[in-house]
């Protein structure tokens, strides 16, 4: 027997209401979109007008020829690569060992990653300045690595905490009667199962360091200069270049949505991780 | 294959609790041994000292004929079901049960054939495929079985294995776990807080409260020669009911009834001969109760009823006898009861006792047990 199809009223509404919400939040950045796409005169036309009158690549066509942002993409792309490594292989396992382990020393240990985030940046940024120029790491990659791990380690092991305390101890005990040393039993066991909490974490640790503008500012000149700052420096002494800026900023997002988008099923189970007894 | 010896383990915590006092046995070669006691008894605390999860603080633990005090979980040879399996959820069925096998480096075709073998007997060769997710509570219990059985380890430890199953699950599987027992003629210690899983289930039971080993012998001596009142109160269900009683010559008092003691009990505990106003406990399991309009006795007693529970095949009538009732430190016997005055007497269904009614009640006094009041020790 067919059942007459119903319109489910409470559905249509939560999906508006959704609709709404994601339109509210998307909208700059739609509107970043639809600026990128328009010819350069139209850019700064009054009144502005939302949609592009004709499509065009004009503006990305300009920012790809120009000397500066290519290499500051691929700037970015490696100190954000490296940030989340060198992040994930210190605050991975120092999170295993502080929550599993639990000890007044491991408390303390977490509690002064937390502080780190209490400062701001600003505030760290001239130390770290000295401390790289010491170093002679400046305006270099490793330099701007460095500095972008110091912010990034306290969030990853905050995150990963977060996700091992989810993490039952027979789980490494049962691997160690099974034949596993402490580390074998991590490695083998743990960190497989973790693989969504590493993921949401890898990809929060990426997009901190993609977007890091402060440090980047600070550490860098010529070399190393990463794309948010090239971005900016469209706004210069001769005004601001609108659709140069617009079309740089929407191939600047582009890595992170298709991160986001390529590790969306591992986020999901990241973060709904045992929020349901297995 | 091989016994575990314990000797004078100590276990003192870092905030200086001492969790386990001079813990001293041993446990034979293909035995199945059961460690049983309240909540905080320290049986699990024991038990992860043998695997090795936990250290040693003093005292010496013996496999086979080697110290392993300080030896490494992973090379004691010694195989462990958890209370929550501890399955690997990112691994099939099959990897699970292969896996302690992989890390002990054997060939590919052993590992496949013992891993086959391990899912026969625990009927589980329908399932190799199967993440642990995919699998009901009973199933998954049972592969936390074939990752121990699929070692062919020295030991089996299991920590509680079947408190997250439901009663009927529970009841087969206890069968089942027994039986493979024999058939592997592993030795095995067994975690439980429950007595009628130790009962059933071990060659010997070692009964444990506050850290101390309080008793360690076969089942049916535990129950009918506990060492102790809490031994008494534990084992069995409902508990013993322990009063306390005047014992003069040959008549015992108990509240505002007395009765004669018969001689057999003073020969198999002569330390009562001459006892002259001796303050006693006396214990009385609730199958030495009975209705004395059925079963007439010499001893006898009357006490008002609270409560009938007829179940069938039997009545628990609980009693309020009129006697300074002893409180034996299991707190899963006053559960039991329910009301801390109450004894209960377990009366043929033909009983025609009612709540409210006084009961006559037939005291079978040969088995009563009798401990001394002040050190709780069973008087011999």
């Amino acid at each position: 027997m067919h059942r007459a199809p119903r319109l489910n009223v409470s559905g249509v509404l939560i999906n508006a209401a959704a609709l709404v919400l994601v339109l509210s939040y998307a909208l700059p950045y739609i509107y970043l979109l639809m600026t990128s796409i328009k010819p350069a005169a139209d850019v700064q036309q009054i009144p502005p007008s939302f949609f592009p009158a004709v499509v065009s690549f004009e503006n990305f066509r300009e920012v790809l020829r120009s000397s500066t942002l290519p290499r500051a993409f691929v700037n970015s792309l490696i100190v954000a690569v490296l940030t989340t490594a060198l992040s994930l292989s210190v605050a991975v396992p120092a999170a295993y060992v502080a929550t599993q382990y639990r000890r007044r020393i491991t408390t303390i240990f977490l509690l002064f990653a937390l502080v780190t985030r209490m400062v701001p940046s600003v505030a760290l940024g001239v130390p770290l300045f000295q401390l790289l120029k010491s170093l002679g790491l400046l305006d270099t990659i490793p330099g701007l690595v460095l500095a972008h791990t110091s912010a990034a380690v306290p969030l990853a092991l905050l995150l990963m905490s977060a996700f091992f305390e989810g993490v039952p101890k027979e789980l490494e005990e049962a691997a160690r009667m099974d034949g596993c040393t402490r580390f074998q039993a991590f490695r083998k066991i743990i960190l497989p199962v973790m693989t969504g909490g590493i993921a949401v974490t890898a990809l929060f640790t990426f997009i901190t360091s993609w977007n890091e503008f402060l440090y980047a500012l600070l550490l860098t000149s010529e070399a190393t200069k990463t794309a948010p700052i090239v971005i900016a420096e469209y706004n210069s002494v001769y005004g601001l270049a609108w659709g140069a800026m617009t079309a740089a900023a929407v191939l600047y997002s582009l890595p992170v949505i298709i991160v986001t988008l390529a590790l969306q099923k591992q986020i999901v189970g990241g973060l709904t991780f045992g929020a349901v007894k297995g | 294959m091989a016994g575990i010896e314990l000797r004078n383990i100590n276990k003192v915590y870092g905030n200086s609790f001492h969790a386990l006092h001079d813990l001293s046995f041993d446990i034979r070669d293909g035995e199945f041994m059961v460690f049983v006691g309240p909540s905080g008894c320290g049986k699990s605390t024991a038990l992860r000292m043998i695997a090795g999860l936990e250290s040693i603080t003093s005292g010496e633990l013996r496999i086979g004929d080697s110290l392993v005090n300080d030896v490494d979980p992973k090379d004691r040879d010694i195989a462990m079901v958890f209370q929550s399996y501890a399955l690997y959820p990112h691994k099939t069925v099959r990897e699970n049960i292969a896996f302690p096998l992989l890390m002990a480096g054997l060939p590919k075709t052993e590992i496949a054939s013992r891993v086959d073998e391990a899912a026969r007997i625990l009927e589980l060769t329908t399932l190799l495929d199967r993440r642990p997710a995919f699998l009901s509570g009973g199933q998954r219990q049972r592969v936390a079985m074939g990752r121990a059985i699929v070692r062919k380890p020295a030991a089996f430890l299991m920590d509680e294995p079947l408190s997250n199953l439901d009663a009927k699950l529970r009841v087969q599987m206890r069968a089942e776990i027994a039986s493979l027992q024999r058939k592997l003629n592993v030795t095995t210690i067994y975690v439980t807080h429950d007595q009628v899983e130790a009962m059933t289930m071990g060659d010997r039971v070692a009964v444990m409260k506050g850290g101390v080993l309080q008793q360690v012998d076969t089942p049916q001596n535990l129950y009918n020669r506990p060492d102790n009142v809490f031994v008494a109160a534990f084992i069995g269900s409902p508990s013993m009911n322990l009063y306390e009683a005047v014992l003069n010559e040959r008549t015992l008092t108990l509240g505002s009834s007395s009765f004669e003691i018969p001689d057999g009990v003073f020969e198999y505990r002569p330390s009562l001969n001459g006892a002259s106003n001796r303050q006693v406990i006396v214990g009385i399991r609730p199958e030495h109760m009975n209705d004395a309009a059925i079963r007439p006795s010499s001893a006898e007693i009357s006490a008002p009823v609270t409560l009938v529970e007829a179940l069938g095949s039997e009545s628990m009538v609980h009693l309020n006898i009129d006697a300074p009732r002893v409180d034996a430190g299991d707190p899963n016997a006053v559960a039991d009861i329910g009301d801390e005055k109450a004894a209960v007497a377990r009366f043929s269904p033909k009983s025609t006792v009612r709540a409210g009614d006084i009961a006559r009640i037939a005291v079978d006094a040969e088995e009563l047990h009798f401990f001394e009041p002040d050190t709780r020790i069973s008087i011999w």
